[in-house]
């Protein structure tokens, strides 16, 4: 290569590095933007946040789960639902890059560092636009008490052989009290759970009213 | 969509005769055959959900009791309070149950009359259409497009008669206004727009709390995933939150539409597009639309279904009439033709049209429509003689899906394509997982 092609190639690698750091810069202004207004106690200023909180996508993911774990409980709820409209902006048809990084972003979120609640609305999330590399994670909170119940509806929701794979796995490590509900997301992912009696018509719940005498 | 495993009735059957300590099943059936009562017998009714609605349901089963048509043998509620007042409303000889699958176990019982919170219509009605009881539901039938298809098929499996309280179809001058449009009075309808006043905001929310020692807050929450209590999420209020209640167009809309697609003759079809636009709140704990509109395309015929939160409204013609009786004149529907057009009021308990129409007549020849006797009295035909009831669950849970597919339009911020034929949402695999949403154990379809 000639030198002044090398100069070429590197002048154009250098404005590429540039160019890449440019949007770097705006996506982490745009974050911090829709963290500002969702924290503001302007309402017109959290609208706002809300209608464009679609577009900023997954570089804003970790941030909102921070904000929806605030103490005041609108700014929680505004966090709560710009996340949410990432991950619906995220799942439109022919998103697919989108799509998946805020998949990648949100898996992360599932971790025992995170609190319940962002966990659990996490997994929701996942439902609708997770694929099979959410499948490990998902699957692992089966044996967290507090989670395992939305995480096995979520698994029942997501397409695909891993993830009625996962079931079956957790079916068999779970523990009695829970078999149960592993055994009617695999019957509503067509799979026979020989030995497991669906119980959804038994009562269990009396009253304390009395009849009239 | 790949067919998802719903246990049938047979299957359920068989697990539950492998579990010892569960009672065997047996439809209704002390009174005639199954999917019949006598015809000079009484039937013998129970009510699940006994507040809102369903005390309303409950007092005009009482009246009607006590003039020898029915008999009341159950009330149910998850919340001691109403179930006590309602014990009180059905006098002596009526059980009380806080789980409604103790009434279910009921032999004695033919049908059930289901009026608690939307986001257990379906569960409710396909485990009592299982053990072979009539349904009498509120409206919305379902929340999901998956509970529909399951509605319709537990229905059909079971024979059982189903009504759907979108009851404005039942009213007189809703028959006025579907003779009119169907004998050609307006020509050919391209257009219906509905109008609706916009939804309330919480402006006063509360933090999540625990549940009132009178309220079963896990039954109370039943198939929904599970949340903490908070008194803005719960009686009468559910209404303003997407995933039990699903805001005005699937309260309304419920009611509107449901004549739209009946005077359109549209009750076993859907549109092949929706489009939806509105405002979602920015706050408090209700998120379902305050403004909205939504635009159904049909096609073969070619028409539009146009639902608009609040839309242009159109006051009623005779104040005197509107004070007097009452008239609701903030949602109704009107209806386009290319020779006229038609004014339909209301459309639930109420329904009012416009003079033209009330005072027509079907000429010798003309198309005739058919005549309710009554939403109730028409369900109890079906329950005798087998007519499909004047909302049917497949008109219910057609129009349900006009109102939930709206919804879905709206929260994804996209148009919708929809394969009427099949049920489905057509290229969109995050919305077409959202046409159902798992249920937690053991509440579910």
């Amino acid at each position: 290569m000639s030198i002044s092609n090398l100069k070429k190639v590197s002048l154009a690698a250098g404005s590429v590095a540039v160019a890449a750091e440019t949007v770097d810069a705006a996506k982490e202004q745009a974050v911090d933007e829709l963290i500002v207004k969702l924290k503001s106690k302007d309402d017109k200023a959290r609208a706002e946040a809300l209608l464009s909180a679609g577009e900023v996508g997954a570089p804003a993911v970790k941030s909102l789960a921070k904000v929806m774990a605030d103490e005041d409980v609108e700014v929680m709820r505004a966090g709560k639902r710009a996340l949410w409209k990432i991950v619906r902006h995220a799942g439109r048809p022919g998103a697919r890059e989108e799509r998946n990084a805020v998949a990648k972003e949100l898996t992360a979120l599932l971790g025992d560092d995170q609190p319940t609640l962002v966990r659990r609305e996490v997994l929701w999330m996942l439902s609708e636009i997770s694929g099979r590399r959410s499948i490990k994670a998902i699957a692992a909170l089966l044996s967290n008490k507090e989670l395992r119940e939305d995480a096995r509806m979520v698994l029942q929701r997501i397409p695909g052989r891993q993830s009625i794979a996962a079931l079956k796995d957790g079916l068999n490590a779970a523990p009695e009290d829970f078999k149960l509900n592993i055994a009617q997301s695999l019957r509503k992912r067509s799979v026979e759970v020989p030995g497991l009696a669906c119980v959804k018509l038994v009562p269990t719940k009396k009253t304390n009213v009395e009849p009239l005498k | 969509m790949k067919r998802r495993n719903q246990l049938n009735r047979r299957e359920f059957l068989a697990g539950a005769a492998a579990a010892v300590s569960f009672p065997y099943l047996i439809p209704s059936g002390a009174l005639a055959a199954r999917g019949k009562s006598g015809a000079n017998e009484r039937l013998t009714m129970a009510h699940i959900g006994v507040g809102g609605m369903g005390g309303y349901h409950l007092r005009d089963m009482v009246g009607r009791r006590n003039r020898g048509e029915v008999n009341i043998a159950a009330v149910c509620d998850a919340d001691e309070n109403r179930l006590a007042g309602a014990v009180k409303t059905a006098g002596k000889g009526v059980q009380p149950y806080r789980d409604y699958r103790y009434v279910l176990e009921r032999k004695d019982i033919d049908a059930v009359v289901i009026a608690t919170p939307d986001h257990w219509h379906a569960v409710q009605m396909v485990h009592a259409a299982e053990c072979g009881k009539h349904v009498y539901v509120e409206k919305p039938a379902c929340c999901t497009i998956e509970e529909g298809k399951a509605m319709v098929k537990a229905a059909k499996e079971n024979k059982i008669s189903v009504q759907v309280g979108s009851q404005g179809r039942s009213q007189p001058e809703a028959y006025s206004a579907h003779a009119y449009i169907a004998n050609g009075m307006l020509g050919t309808v391209s257009k219906v727009t509905c109008w609706h006043y916009a939804s309330p905001a919480d402006n006063n929310p509360v933090p999540d709390s625990d549940p009132p020692p009178e309220l079963d807050w896990d039954l109370w929450l039943g198939p929904m995933r599970w949340r903490p209590y908070n008194q803005r999420y719960c009686h009468g209020v559910f209404r303003w939150i997407m995933e039990s209640g699903g805001g005005q167009i699937r309260d309304r809309g419920a009611h509107v539409m449901s004549n739209a697609i009946y005077f359109m003759n549209a009750d076993n079809t859907g549109p092949v597009t929706v489009e939806a636009t509105g405002t979602l709140p920015t706050k408090g704990l209700w998120d379902t639309a305050i403004d909205m509109k939504v635009v159904y395309t049909f096609k073969n015929p070619d028409w539009q279904l146009i639902w608009e939160q609040p839309g242009e409204k159109i006051p009623y013609f005779d104040q005197e009439k509107r004070k007097r009786l009452g008239i609701r004149d903030g949602y109704g529907a009107v209806y386009h033709g290319e020779k006229d057009k038609l004014v339909v009021w209301v459309g639930d308990g109420q329904v009012f049209t416009e003079l033209k129409a009330v005072n027509y007549k079907i000429p010798a020849g003309g198309k005739h429509v058919y005549k309710s006797p009554g939403h109730k009295e028409d369900w109890f035909q079906g329950i005798k003689t087998g007519k499909k009831t004047i909302m049917n669950i497949e008109a219910a849970v057609a129009t349900a899906n006009l109102c939930n597919l709206g919804n879905l339009s709206l929260i994804l911020g996209r148009k919708l394509n929809w394969d009427p034929v099949k049920q489905e949402i057509v290229g969109d695999q995050q919305a077409w997982r959202m046409m159902g949403r798992p249920q937690r154990h053991p509440y579910h379809l």
